[in-house]
């Protein structure tokens, strides 16, 4: 039975790997038209331009990265203390259903409340606007993600360290972090990567000022500059790969 | 004289007594073995002492002071879980000098003493080995090595041998038993298993519904029958007769 599943699992995977292959190859073409089975010109033009600083690319790349890191940091030390606060609460299924909440909405929607609050205080159209934001956005995810992590074994790790003579600080830092390590890198790479994707809410926040790759991508893309484009999905895609490999690597050896 | 006094114990929790009235005196260095059936109030009683549950009244001394509002860390009583919880990042050696590092100590020092507990231990092949290369018994005995070398005034152990096998679980009271010789050490002991309690406490009590009944020997205890004591003599001599 097993050789039958051979040809769509081949399918599958060669789907799957395609773009990794054809957005670098249209990244380094500048005429690659259909019915035209293969490039005519190849050129790194859009690569120099981008290292150039002529394309806007580079600008959104560290804005991207900024961002990113800056949320994901913030969104992982905030989860991880409410988190903690939360699981031992006499009333912590009614408080992790308030982390839900934010979820009932687009984030596009919920950009928009936001934005009023934004416009007040001058925070829209900043990139410390967007980080907010995101920071709301992701904050209850956080929360739960790491709301399943605590449980009766850690709390006893905890009251352990307690009786043993460890401070509450000594019991962050010398049972806390290194136990929950795993969680805390694993939550930091979801948020980043949540914070590097997202497209709504930044557009919304940001009101076309505070441009990041992801945006730069959606605009190649609507004004068919497929090359630019791709050469834009490929700085987008570098982060989740590095990621991926660190992931692989050196956490969840 | 009394080391470790606790009196008049309340403690309720949603309308409901769980401790009622407790009292309690142990003396320094000798082992109070308390029997209870599971959810009688044992390991509330242990949290207790340890500072780890707060409580409706009474009062808890140590060595003639009162310890009730002194945080767990400040109290030196190292509670014991039936499960050895060492830490799983952490070695052997790492996992016994913690409470060692806690406090500082000269690196010398944490390192001269962690080997010589290991070496009472009985685990020096197994120093550089992470928890999960342990058996049972050797966790245990971490757990214990852990516990002891901080030099606690008083050890609260919440049933330490419930999870290992029989043979394992005999040699561990042994083996606590020449600890608890060898560092004097306080203990207060919880356990359901009537021989153990017999076996490793000095002196004996019974919990029951959140109350504890102590009592001024071990023949005592033995004559009451809520002890279950009576009942398991007359079991085993039923054979005896038979075998005459």
């Amino acid at each position: 039975m097993q050789p039958r599943f051979k040809p769509f699992i081949s399918l599958l995977i060669l789907a799957l790997a395609l773009p990794f292959f054809l957005l670098p190859l249209l990244s380094l073409v500048t005429q690659y038209r259909f019915p035209q089975l293969w490039p005519e010109q190849f050129t790194t033009q859009h690569w120099v331009d981008l290292f150039g600083l002529q394309s806007g690319l580079s600008e959104s790349a560290i804005t991207s990265t900024i961002l990113a890191l800056s949320v994901a940091a913030f969104v992982t030390v905030l989860g991880f203390i409410t988190s903690r606060h939360v699981a031992y609460h006499p009333k912590k299924e009614k408080l992790l259903l308030l982390a839900y909440l934010p979820f009932i909405l687009s984030p596009v929607i919920f950009g928009a409340f936001l934005l009023y609050y934004f416009i007040a205080i001058g925070l829209a159209g900043k990139l410390i606007g967007v980080v907010i934001a995101q920071v709301i956005l992701l904050y209850p995810f956080s929360v739960i993600l790491f709301s399943s992590f605590w449980d009766q074994r850690l709390k006893s790790f905890e009251d352990l360290t307690a009786t043993l003579g460890g401070s509450q600080y000594q019991t962050f830092t010398r049972v806390l972090l290194p136990v929950s390590k795993n969680i805390i890198l694993l939550c930091f790479f979801q948020t980043f990567l949540l914070s590097w994707f997202e497209y709504g809410l930044t557009s919304v926040i940001g009101i076309g000022k505070v441009e990041t790759l992801t945006m730069e991508v959606f605009f190649y893309v609507g004004e068919a500059n497929v090359y630019f484009a791709a050469l834009a999905s490929c700085l987008l895609i570098l982060p989740p790969v590095l990621l991926l490999y660190i992931n692989k690597r050196f956490v969840f050896r | 004289m009394s080391y470790l006094s606790v009196k008049n114990i309340v403690k309720t929790y949603k309308n409901e007594a769980v401790v009622q009235q407790l009292s309690l005196e142990l003396e320094k260095g000798k082992t109070l073995s308390v029997l209870g059936k599971s959810g009688c109030g044992k390991t509330t009683l242990l949290k207790i002492v340890a500072g780890l549950l707060d409580f409706d009244s009474g009062e808890i001394e140590l060595d003639g002071n009162s310890i009730n509002e002194l945080k767990p860390a400040e109290r030196g009583i190292v509670y014991l879980y039936q499960e050895p919880l060492l830490f799983p990042h952490l070695n052997v050696f790492e996992n016994i000098a913690f409470g060692l590092r806690l406090r500082s100590l000269d690196k010398q020092e944490i390192e001269q003493r962690t080997i010589q507990m290991i070496g009472k231990l009985g685990l020096v092949d197994h120093s550089d080995k992470m928890p999960e290369q342990l058996s049972g018994g050797q966790r245990q005995r971490v757990a214990f090595g852990r516990a002891i070398i901080i030099n606690p005034a008083v050890l609260l152990l919440d049933e330490p041998f419930g999870n290992l096998d029989t043979e394992i679980r005999a040699q561990m009271q042994q083996f606590f038993m020449q600890l608890s010789e060898q560092f004097s050490i306080t203990t207060l002991f919880v356990t359901h298993d009537l021989k153990e309690a017999l076996l490793v406490g000095d002196s004996m009590g019974l919990m029951e519904h959140g109350q504890l009944t102590c009592y001024q020997s071990k023949e005592a205890f033995v004559a009451d029958v809520r002890t279950g004591a009576t009942n398991e003599i007359s079991f085993w001599e039923q054979f005896n007769e038979n075998t005459d």
